[in-house]
């Protein structure tokens, strides 16, 4: 009897966590098909006819396919100088046994992004880069690049020592032994710290909001310009939310079971 | 090989912590002639009754979420270990939240915590209980935004405590139960304490993020109703980019970053002792 009832209960808490934590997300999706006329109806209505005109009004009549565009090529441009640098920074690391360096790079994932933006700002002023796509695909590499490296550790970590001394026996350059052997051996890991540095260079805010231009402008800073300016009712703001929610969510799919581990630094095995 | 990645963190991350700490010595102000202050402006910060608004509302957010997503995260956590059917599903929906961007979540909350039309009030008056301003109201706007970033964070602390509890010894709890230790005594005398390293290691990834809390708090508020929001890492960025005022916003940067190194020495130091 005490099992089941406490199975009874366990099923209860479960399903309203469930809600909880759906519900908004749910509501943030609806809400994106309501016309101008449902979203204002209050009681709020559960029941409507589902109309495309927010993402219509969206796409049409405001530059966000353009801001989403930006997004793209920031993420993407950041991840891979993420990568560029983070790969043969964690294959070294693993192999010479040093941690310093992989503490360093802690240090951009601790400190407050506000402090950097006065220095990047007068920085990237006075070298011409201010509002450009470059200048926001270096500073969500600050981002990308903790992200990537402690993610790869223990990946070569994990990597035989009997494989890449083998190698470099058979005369293999250090380069070599990484792109050759090393690297199809961690795949996965790489395929997790690709999606995790793009996930989060897309979901960052604080920087573009300060450092992009009217050309560069992502995604995201265009939605907290569209709260402000009152231009464009709460169905299109839904819509806007709904469109940048996207990305991460798919790409959070592929590679669940991997993500907390991948977040906590290598602080948590799961 | 690494040293691309470590000349790339000192022109990027170590040469601005240091260009921010001498822009802190400076009267600079757009468009005014720029003279050395030295500590002229730390001085400045302990006179500003912003400055100590801003470090009591840092210290309300951070110690109010943290607690209370830690707590929800061992419950949850709890509550996942025993879950036997739908984990995957289950799992889905719990990293949703904190994968969102965060602009996402702030607009979500603006339109779901609207004070007139939105539906987290109709559904509380139509439940008889009492209705709330949430992020217009002056005094709990601040409560607001530790429910919001509970709402995003704690299913990520319930994932890393669950990640703990399947790595727990079986062994304990066999001779615990042989010992009599079960229920509530064997989760106070003997997981909790096996916990603790994990605990403690969400608890630094959480503190990291709660101190220098930005994105939601400035997409809903701005920093608003009045200061009411505006944390040490919003005061800041309110005064260097606000109001121009270079060095004094480089203070108040180099203050809350020493909070934020502080903070995470003293976790460090506790996760040494807690350590089996």
């Amino acid at each position: 009897m005490r099992g089941v009832l406490g199975r009874f209960a366990m099923g209860v808490q479960i399903v309203i966590l469930m809600i909880v934590l759906f519900a908004p997300i749910a509501w943030m999706i609806v809400s994106s098909f309501k016309s101008r006329v449902d979203i204002t109806q209050y009681p709020p209505q559960l029941l409507f006819t589902p109309t495309l005109e927010n993402y219509q009004q969206l796409f049409v009549r405001t530059d966000f396919l353009e801001n989403t565009l930006n997004s793209f090529y920031v993420a993407a441009g950041s991840t891979l100088l993420g990568l560029a640098l983070a790969v043969p920074a964690a294959f070294a690391i693993s192999w010479h046994r040093m941690t310093w360096p992989a503490t360093l790079t802690l240090f951009a994932r601790m400190a407050p992004g506000t402090l950097f933006l006065l220095p990047w700002f007068i920085m990237f002023s006075n070298i011409g880069l201010s509002g450009t796509h470059a200048a926001l695909i270096i500073t969500h590499a600050v981002i990308t690049l903790p992200i990537a490296l402690w993610t790869m550790l223990p990946h070569f970590d994990g990597l035989p020592r009997e494989l890449t001394e083998s190698a470099q026996i058979d005369g293999c350059r250090s380069h070599q032994i990484l792109l050759r052997i090393a690297l199809p051996v961690v795949m996965p890991g790489l395929i997790v710290a690709t999606i995790l540095s793009f996930i989060f260079s897309w979901n960052y805010f604080l920087f573009a909001l300060v450092l992009s231009g009217i050309s560069s402008k992502t995604a995201i800073v265009a939605s907290f310009n569209f709260i402000g300016e009152g231009v464009t009712n709460w169905g299109t703001l839904m819509a806007a939310a709904t469109v940048i929610a996207l990305p991460p969510i798919v790409l959070t799919f592929m590679i669940q079971r991997r993500l907390v581990s991948g977040l906590s630094f290598g602080a948590v095995k799961g | 090989m690494m040293l691309p990645a470590v000349g790339f963190v000192a022109v990027m991350v170590i040469f601005p912590f240091g260009y921010a700490l001498w822009l802190s010595l400076l009267d600079y102000k757009i468009g005014q002639t720029l003279t050395f202050v030295g500590i002229g402006n730390y001085k400045a910060l302990l006179a500003d009754e912003q400055f100590w608004n801003g470090l009591r509302l840092t210290f309300i957010l951070y110690a109010g979420a943290l607690v209370l997503q830690l707590v929800l995260g061992v419950a949850l956590g709890l509550l996942l270990h025993r879950l036997e059917t739908l984990k995957g599903l289950i799992r889905t929906v719990m990293v949703s939240p904190f994968m969102l961007p965060p602009v996402v979540v702030g607009m979500m909350s603006i339109v779901v915590l609207d004070p007139s039309m939105g539906v987290a009030n109709y559904l509380l008056k139509s439940a008889g209980l009492p209705t709330s301003l949430f992020l217009a109201s002056t005094d709990f706007v601040i409560f607001t935004v530790i429910m919001i970033d509970t709402w995003q964070w704690a299913p990520f602390v319930a994932l890393i405590i669950l990640g703990g509890l399947q790595s727990l010894p079986t062994r304990v709890y066999e001779a615990a139960a042989i010992d009599g230790a079960v229920g509530w005594r064997q989760f106070v005398y003997i997981t909790l304490p096996l916990l603790g390293p994990t605990i403690l290691t969400a608890a630094v990834l959480r503190s990291v993020d709660l101190l220098r809390f930005f994105d939601v708090i400035y997409i809903t508020t701005q920093g608003g109703p009045g200061y009411a929001t505006s944390t040490l890492n919003i005061y800041a960025y309110r005064k260097g980019f606000e109001f121009s005022d270079i060095g004094y916003a480089s203070a108040l940067m180099i203050t809350l970053s020493t909070i934020v190194f502080g903070a995470v020495l003293v976790f460090a130091q506790l996760r040494r002792k807690v350590a089996w």
